[in-house]
């Protein structure tokens, strides 16, 4: 059937067209109409938008601002504070969003660092042990851990302050001062870091910087991407 | 040889010709076996050239370009022009298919001797077909599952979609996909939806997601992504265990009228809403999904050593399949060689992670993957066949001597 309709189809050409055939036609003619049919092939090769639908997904994300205007770019450090006299400041480094250095007597010195991580950074209860076990203290947990903390709003941010230091007896003597301030988005550190003396005679001081935090706005965040994610440890069965 | 003599005329005063003689004109310069020979000598090349390079650009990306492409192209330093320099894979094999159908057409006749042969080539045109429906309809993918954790989608390991969401219906979410590779910067695409355009801003093929304080200079090329992470493009990375992070500063239309403007990377894949009109959408730049009619639920991943070492002795994973449109509830134990068949899918024990608790399963699509069992089948017989058959008529003359 197929080659009839052919056979018509030749017939029904005008006489000259019917008798050129692919193998009449130049060689570079022939190359060249092959060109282009695998050029126009390589061109399809485009993917396309495509759209389908899905069964609802809960999306756990926070709202974006309305419609009708562009986002402007967030603020590059959505908080502020003012540093205490005499503290000196220190290089920013990747994780630090404020850096101090408070000079004492005999050289000494303590190191003061802010930082700042996306939602609870592990919970109230972890980060204050890790503080602890800094300076050789045992962990506390639940209640035991909230009473040694002093409680405070800052800004109406719930914060907790610890002071913490080696215990008696211990080989090099340290202390640390820590502030940790839950805001809606994220968690704020502040931690002081030398030796028990200086950081008795500044904790006035550091209490003036952690009240001294003035968090902006935040309510059009735009998105919770501050962090680099981890990259993921997948490893394949084949790994050895 | 009469075909020939016909074929030979000039172009005017052609004697008129029959179908079959003029199909047989057409595939003589076609059957040649110098073309065979070329063809051969080419795809030895590229599969020696594709192969080392493979190092460089891996897997993948070796295939794309070497096999799967029409032509092997060299781009000119400092432009997008591409110069093609080499038929590529799929033009090989196209012209090789072509010389083989043409050589039977035009040179062969059937004989009850030479039927092996037929067989053969048809088992050799069966596997140059199911190679060319694999390499189109082939789709990879992979589930990455946490313990208890029901997906039903799986990934690309290797392509990303920026992916606009809308949710104003109760029932069901709309998707539209925008691949990676049309996120070209200055263009604007349509959306197949009405009156929505994406405006691309800016799109970096790979971003290294870094702080701000990080940047060399304030000045240096970059796009905010927060107020703690910025995206700077970097060399594009063809390792194994490396995934590129597209990342783009994009703009939504809805007639004509910008909605918003984002900077998304698949590096954090995070859903963003925001609402065109009063309907509430969301947009994410993600590894390209591939939804199923089904779910899988990881039940339990094990990871078991041999007594007393690290050295793995099994991974497995046990899943629940749910499929309500097929009435589908049951469990099913991944492992090595035995993977979990259902539907057009194949899903492999591929990898885990997070301390033994994430399994990644490989699912595999693929329309013809037993037609290169058929082929080699033919192809076995048809030798079989013909070697018999000379090993018959071999016996038989030595008897009679």
């Amino acid at each position: 059937m197929f080659s009839s309709l052919i056979r018509e189809e030749l017939a029904r050409l005008p006489g000259r067209w019917r008798r050129i055939r692919f193998f009449d036609v130049p060689f570079r003619s022939r190359l060249l109409s092959l060109a282009l049919l695998a050029f126009s092939l390589a061109a399809c090769n485009n993917e396309s938008v495509s759209v389908y639908r899905i069964p609802k997904e809960n999306n756990q994300v926070s709202l974006q601002t309305g419609s009708g205007n562009l986002a402007p770019p967030p603020p590059a450090n959505p908080a502020s504070w003012s540093k205490p006299d005499g503290w000196t400041e220190k290089p920013l480094s990747e994780m630090r969003l404020g850096s101090f250095e408070v000079p004492g007597t005999n050289g000494e010195s303590a190191d003061v660092s802010v930082t700042a991580f996306p939602g609870d950074a592990g919970g109230l209860e972890s980060n204050v042990n890790r503080w602890r076990g800094q300076v050789h203290l045992p962990a506390l947990e639940g209640d035991q851990l909230t009473q040694s903390c002093q409680e405070e709003t800052v800004d109406g941010v719930p914060t907790m302050i610890v002071d913490l230091q080696t215990p008696a007896g211990a080989e090099k003597a340290s202390a640390i001062l820590g502030a940790v301030l839950r805001t809606s988005d994220r968690t704020w550190f502040v931690k002081m870091t030398g030796p028990p003396d200086l950081l008795k005679g500044q904790k006035d001081n550091f209490l003036e910087l952690v009240r001294s935090f003035r968090f902006q706005s935040t309510a059009p965040e735009q998105n919770q991407q501050q962090e680099e994610p981890p990259p993921s440890q997948v490893k394949s069965t084949n790994d050895r | 040889m009469t075909v020939k003599q016909q074929a030979q005329p000039t172009m005017l005063g052609m004697p008129s010709l029959t179908v079959t003689a003029l199909l047989r004109n057409v595939f003589k310069p076609l059957a040649s076996l110098k073309l065979t020979i070329i063809c051969l000598a080419c795809a030895m090349f590229i599969v020696f050239v594709g192969t080392l390079d493979q190092v460089q650009i891996g897997v993948y990306e070796a295939q794309l370009r070497y096999f799967k492409s029409f032509f092997l192209y060299f781009t000119l330093p400092g432009s997008s022009f591409r110069i093609p320099y080499f038929p590529g894979g799929y033009t090989l094999g196209a012209v090789l298919l072509v010389n083989l159908i043409a050589a039977h057409v035009a040179r062969f006749k059937f004989t009850w001797k030479k039927s092996g042969i037929l067989i053969l080539h048809s088992g050799l045109i069966l596997l140059l077909i199911g190679q060319v429906v694999t390499s189109v309809f082939e789709q990879e993918s992979q589930i990455q599952l946490d313990q208890g954790q029901t997906k039903n989608y799986s990934e690309s390991p290797y392509l990303d979609e920026l992916a606009i969401i809308d949710q104003s219906k109760p029932d069901s979410d709309q998707v539209i996909s925008v691949p990676s590779s049309r996120l070209v910067k200055g263009q604007t695409i349509s959306l197949p939806v009405s009156g929505l355009q994406l405006q691309v801003d800016e799109s970096y093929e790979n971003a290294a997601l870094i702080n701000p304080n990080q940047l060399p200079s304030p000045n240096y090329p970059h796009v905010r992504l927060g107020p703690m992470a910025v995206a700077v493009a970097v060399p594009k990375t063809y390792k194994q265990n490396e995934r590129n992070q597209p990342t783009a500063a994009v703009t939504l239309l809805k007639d004509g009228q910008a909605v918003g403007s984002w900077v998304l990377s698949s590096g954090f894949p995070q859903p963003v809403q925001f609402k065109v009109g009063s309907d509430p959408f969301s947009i994410v730049f993600r590894p390209k999904r591939y939804y199923r009619p089904f779910s899988i639920t990881l039940e339990e991943f094990k990871h078991d050593r041999y007594a007393g070492t690290d050295i793995a002795k099994n991974f497995s994973s046990k899943v629940r399949l749910v499929d309500p449109s097929a009435h589908e509830n049951r469990e099913a134990l991944i492992y090595m060689n035995h993977p979990l068949w259902y539907s057009d899918l194949i899903l492999y024990q591929a990898g885990f992670g997070n301390n033994d608790q994430t399994t990644v399963l490989q699912v595999m699509k693929n329309p013809s993957r037993l037609v290169p069992y058929i082929a080699c089948g033919m192809m076995a017989l048809g030798l079989v066949i013909q070697f018999g058959m000379h090993l018959v008529s071999f016996v038989r003359r030595r008897v009679i001597t």
